[in-house]
């Protein structure tokens, strides 16, 4: 018998295996998928057709918006891409972080190939690649359109070698953020105990946030003439464009196969593959190496208790939903509890309110443009689409799959003293706190930023009430409408069949509210004197609410009978 | 003869507490091991280090005479592991995780063909080994593990659990299954709750607590040290009452 570690040619055979085994899954997924919901799949590719469309059109506008204006186009081009790049660098380290984290030492399938003659090396190679697929396909998704558009501009040359050089300089790019990240992994579980990796990790979305503020706050200008503009965004953004960063060598590579010099561009494509290999062999040597150590002191620190930040949080949850029956409060501060010791639903709902909130501060610096009437209705305007599509965004990942995760206690719920409705109830409480809580409070201090007259204020606050009713609604009554109780993944959960109803009927739900409000602000811009101006506004965002609250309602009555007829 | 499993002065800490504390076994061939102790004493932590999934902090364990730290590939092509959460890809079937299985340890296609043809009869997973394993109940995925455990014909079989979830025919197979084995000069070393399984086919039976081996021997040995009792149920319940004391 030889195990798999004897084979000797190109690729190791224990690599191949688990890379065949990995693809066979897939196709197995693709196939049942295909067979069971054909329309899921149909939708999913049309939905991402629309995306890649919009994405299209949006980067046509801003590169021909640039070829317009040659000065600024000369020197904005190049610091467009740097910034992309440079932001991609920082996030896909950081995502490929977290998932090589969880890929290595959080898997059973890590512990039942390490316990066969899997050689570590294999199985880190095989995880490496896992993990560059998982976390990167977000870039490819935004690569594609914005190379079409650059392909498509009026006067490229020689699109064909563009579109080859382009798809090449993404594809060589993705392992240095994919190696540092897998390297960050490797070091937090071999180096750091449990807590200092929790620290480390919220240590890392303050990062993040730090560098967004900062990033933000080197882009304000100085305004007035273009040469002081062009001047002070130069001085400020001349670390971006070291020789020495990855994201320096993509852009110029681009930047020469955009005007026709391939050659040049081989060149910088070929300093990035260089690179990107000479990483992906460091981090898979070094992970491999220290693979056993690691594993084991993650599995220690899986193994040492404590109280973390979050537990201790978690006893302000019982205070929290106070206002509640005691058995609903209990059910309430349970899910409250469990969102707080999650950090992978406080931070996505902290970075996206985060960098709402970072938008909102720096609005002060456009205040000269806001005493525009139509500008003063079209912001707060803008500022409810984006916090209701964040919204919609947290519902639909994270309070959809919340009755589906009860399936393996429904028969303890189901035996409480207390009626499911009311279950329902504790869970949209919780959904309604914590969304209340970040988007009325995010569209406070929009309306304080801006200066909104009280009216104005009122009616948005309502508004933005409303939709989180509308929203958190929808998502507790069709989770409990269409569940699926044997799964145990919420990502699975919501991107299934009734994840994807929800999602569809929030952003309806957004589209009818955000049309109402719309209507409202363009009778108001059109003619603010006309004499029942106010009322009409009052009358449209009161239809609006109604709409909302009635969604909201209907999805959880649906929501609540199934629920009820349910067998245990 | 090298022994099957050689474990000497092993332990291992967990932070402060100390999960495993200067363990010495030894399991020769042929033997089938029971591996007792209460909740938290020490069984799964044992067995992980013995599989090579974490590593002592002191000591050494040597399977079929390969050191599991140093030469680690070397043991785990002679051990098979069967954890007590079974694992199986969901989107295989199970014929084809037990392909996968059998490539892993370098089966040829006769060998592995005719190894399967045993194991589906023997353990009865003809009937749903085509479908894939996400739908299959706790019992029908620790038989499909036990198969692919099975699979290669491992020196040593470690097991932990293996009768959760299993129905009584299946229970009464896989045991008849260890004694099989251990006749045919393989080791088994099962970590268990099932009292009345432990005492029905292993050799020796070890108990641990708190992280100590309390004492190791046959049946009989065990209830003539826990005076008076008659059944291992009362003997392991007498023992691990009494406390720490090491055997000696």
């Amino acid at each position: 018998m030889n195990p798999v570690r004897s084979d000797a040619s190109v690729m190791p055979a224990g690599m191949r295996l688990l890379l065949r085994t990995k693809c066979l899954s897939l196709h197995n997924r693709a196939v049942q998928g295909i067979q069971a919901s054909p329309i899921r799949i149909a939708s999913t590719a049309l939905f991402l057709v629309l995306i890649w469309f919009g994405l299209y059109g949006l980067f046509w506008a801003v590169f021909d918006y640039f070829q317009r204006t040659p000065l600024e186009g000369a020197v904005a081009v190049p610091l467009v891409f740097n910034f992309f790049f440079v932001a991609m660098l920082m996030l896909l380290t950081f995502s490929n972080a977290i998932i090589a984290y969880t890929a290595l030492f959080g898997r059973n399938e890590t512990s039942y190939l390490l316990a066969a003659p899997i050689p570590p090396k294999d199985l880190v190679t095989v995880r490496y690649l896992e993990t560059l697929l998982f976390s990167s396909w977000s870039l490819i998704l935004l690569g594609l359109p914005l190379m079409m558009a650059i392909a498509n501009m009026p006067g490229a040359r020689d699109a064909g070698a563009f579109h080859v050089l382009f798809i090449a300089m993404f594809l060589f790019f993705v392992p240095i953020p994919g190696a540092l990240g897998m390297l960050a992994a490797w070091a937090a579980a071999r180096y750091l105990p449990r807590s200092t990796r929790r620290t480390l990790l919220s240590a890392g979305i303050a990062l993040m946030f730090v560098a967004t503020v900062w990033g933000l706050r080197t882009v304000q200008l100085s305004g007035g003439e273009s040469s002081v503009w062009l001047r002070d965004f130069f001085l400020k953004m001349e670390f971006v464009q070291s020789a020495l960063l990855p994201n320096a060598w993509v852009s110029l590579g681009i930047e020469r196969a955009m005007h026709g010099k391939p050659l040049e561009a081989v060149m910088y494509l070929a300093v990035v593959l260089a690179n990107a290999l000479f990483l992906s062999l460091v981090a898979v040597r070094v992970v491999s190496r220290g693979f056993s150590r690691a594993y084991d002191r993650a599995a220690e620190s899986r193994g040492r208790p404590g109280r973390t930040p979050a537990q201790a949080a978690g006893g302000f949850a019982g205070l929290l939903f106070v206002y509640l029956p005691r058995p609903m409060r209990l059910i309430a501060a349970k899910d409250f509890r469990t969102f707080l010791r999650d950090p992978l639903q406080w931070s996505q709902l902290g970075i996206l309110f985060g960098l709402m909130g970072l938008y909102l501060l720096n609005m002060p610096r456009f205040q000269v443009d806001l005493v525009s009437e139509r500008l003063s209705l079209l912001v707060p305007f803008l500022n409810l689409s984006a916090i209701s599509f964040i919204l919609a965004t947290f519902t639909t990942r994270f309070v959809f799959p919340l009755v589906s995760l009860e399936g393996h206690q429904l028969w303890l719920i189901g035996l409480l003293p207390i009626a499911r409705r009311n279950i329902l109830l504790a869970k949209f409480a919780f959904a309604m706190t914590v969304s209340t809580t970040v988007a009325v409070g995010t569209m406070g201090l929009a309306a304080s930023i801006l200066r909104m007259s009280s009216a104005w204020t009122a009616v948005y606050l309502a508004v933005t009430f409303a939709v989180c009713i509308g929203l958190c609604g929808l998502a507790v009554g069709l989770g409990a409408r269409l569940p699926m109780f044997g799964e145990r993944n919420p990502t699975r959960i919501a991107n299934g069949f009734g994840g994807t109803i929800n999602l569809v009927a929030s952003v309806g739900l957004i589209v009818l509210v955000l049309t109402g409000m719309g209507a409202a602000a363009i009778r108001t811009g059109i003619d603010a004197t006309a004499p029942n101006v106010y009322a009409t506004t009052i009358g449209y965002s009161l239809v609006v609410i109604l709409i909302a609250l009635a969604v909201g309602g209907a999805a959880m009555l649906l929501g609540a009978r199934h629920l009820k007829r349910l067998e245990v | 003869m090298e022994p099957a499993i050689a474990i000497e002065s092993v332990t291992k800490r967990f932070g402060q507490k100390v999960a495993v504390d200067d363990l010495t076994l030894t399991v020769p061939p042929g033997e089938l091991y029971a591996f007792l102790g209460p909740n938290g004493a020490g069984k799964t932590t044992t067995i992980k280090m013995i599989c090579g999934l974490l590593r002592p902090q002191r000591g050494t364990i040597r399977v079929c005479g390969y050191p599991v730290g140093t030469d680690g590939l070397a043991a785990k092509a002679r051990l098979a592991y069967v954890p007590d959460q079974p694992f199986l890809y969901d989107k295989l079937t199970a014929r084809e995780f037990l392909f996968f299985v059998a490539e892993m340890y370098g089966l040829r296609p006769e060998q592995r063909d005719r190894r399967l043809d045993d194991l589906i009869q023997q353990l009865a997973i003809g009937a749903f080994i085509d479908q894939m394993t996400e739908s299959f109940s706790h019992g029908m995925k620790q038989r499909v593990v036990l198969a692919a455990a099975l699979l290669h014909d491992p020196q040593v079989l470690i097991v932990d659990e293996p009768m959760v979830g299993l129905d009584p025919r299946t229970v009464r197979t896989v045991k008849d299954l260890f004694v099989q084995r251990t006749r045919e000069g393989r080791t088994v070393f099962m970590s268990t709750h099932t009292l009345e399984v432990a005492e029905a086919v292993s050799d020796r039976i070890g108990i641990i607590h708190n992280g100590r081996l309390i004492t190791v021997g046959t049946m009989n040995e065990l209830k003539r040290r826990a005076t008076g009792s008659a059944t291992l149920e009362e003997a392991f319940l007498r023992l691990t009452e009494e406390g720490d004391e090491p055997c000696p």
